[in-house]
């Protein structure tokens, strides 16, 4: 009687021991799964917080003060870019609600306009392209000259 | 005694080969998710931009005269109608080629993170597939992110293809 009992226990054991090694197996398995999908998670969060940034910069390059006049957006014309850089902008301070707006030309020339800069030393800043066009000329006709250039969107960072 | 004794060791056999089952059933529903998400090269407004601005650009190359500039949108239409840059007389196609790759170097020079790209132009027309040029540089060692732009040209489209790769 006694030696059956044992018996059962050791049974009882054995079962508890594999249920909890599946358990835990299953548990791993799903640990690993969270991880792997939790870093897409991240990842896309990230790439969706960069293209809301970029997609409101398309704000500020559609200002009448910057935009080529065309319908077109991401163009800026660089006429407007040598005026606004200099002290004029500063009275357009409130307005623009961002830290900084610099643009470049990239290339050869490598122009570059700050046309504003609020002193912040605190700045995230944030970037994409723009056609930056004129007005030019030769032999009497007047065309349109567009070259590759950047805006730089300086804003002020919240937390550190 | 004996039987039952094998029994009990049958069922548990059962028992362990269907826990076995299970395992390898969740495993390969895990791997395919998991495959089937890596297959596609994700749109990115950045590229978009990119493309976009760089379509933009006015060349040096003029077809009819001076200063009717070709950008780099009307050039690989050009390129793909056979026409000539008449101011500097050469193929537009030869002037598209050598000037993206110089264009495209400029760019991928300002960003760190992109180690390489690809650009396209595949001219389409009736369901039929033309590859007009293809330009790439540098190997991909990470994520992958593109964008496209449709032309129109003659009776068919051109599609033009970037796709970047980031560390």
């Amino acid at each position: 009687m006694i030696k059956f009992n044992k018996r059962g226990q050791w049974k009882i054991q054995q079962m508890v021991f594999m249920i909890l090694a599946v358990f835990i197996f299953f548990i791993l398995v799903g640990l690993f799964f969270l991880t792997w999908t939790s870093r897409d998670v991240r990842n896309s969060y990230e790439e969706l917080e960069k293209e809301q940034a970029i997609s409101s910069l398309k704000v500020i390059t559609d200002m009448t003060e910057f935009n080529c006049g065309s319908r077109e957006s991401l163009c800026v014309d660089k006429d407007k870019l040598r005026i606004m850089r200099g002290n004029l902008s500063l009275n357009y301070a409130d307005f623009f609600e961002v830290e900084s707006i610099e643009f470049y030309v990239l290339g050869n020339s490598s122009e570059s306009f700050l046309i504003y800069d609020s002193g912040q030393s605190q700045q995230k800043k944030y970037s994409t392209y723009v056609s930056v066009c004129e007005k030019d000329s030769l032999s009497g006709y007047v065309y349109d000259k567009c070259e590759v250039g950047k805006v730089l969107v300086g804003v002020k960072l919240v937390n550190g | 005694m004996g039987k039952i004794k094998n029994n009990r060791g049958q069922q548990e056999m059962v028992g362990f080969v269907l826990i076995v089952v299970i395992v390898m059933v969740a495993l390969m529903v895990f791997l395919v998710i998991s495959l089937r998400t890596d297959k596609e090269i994700p749109d990115s407004v950045e590229v978009e931009n990119m493309l976009d601005v760089l379509m933009k650009k006015t060349t040096g190359c003029a077809i009819v005269f001076e200063p009717q500039y070709d950008s780099y949108e009307d050039l690989i239409k050009s390129c793909q109608e056979n026409k000539r840059c008449s101011n500097l007389d050469k193929m537009a196609c030869d002037y598209l080629k050598e000037n993206l790759r110089n264009e495209m170097e400029i760019v991928m020079g300002t960003e760190s993170v992109i180690n390489s790209y690809n650009i396209e132009a595949n001219y389409v027309f009736d369901e039929e597939l033309e590859n007009i040029f293809s330009l790439g540089s540098g190997n991909c060692s990470g994520s992958l992110s593109g964008a496209q732009r449709i032309i129109s040209s003659g009776g068919g489209k051109i599609l033009v293809r970037l796709i970047l790769c980031k560390d």
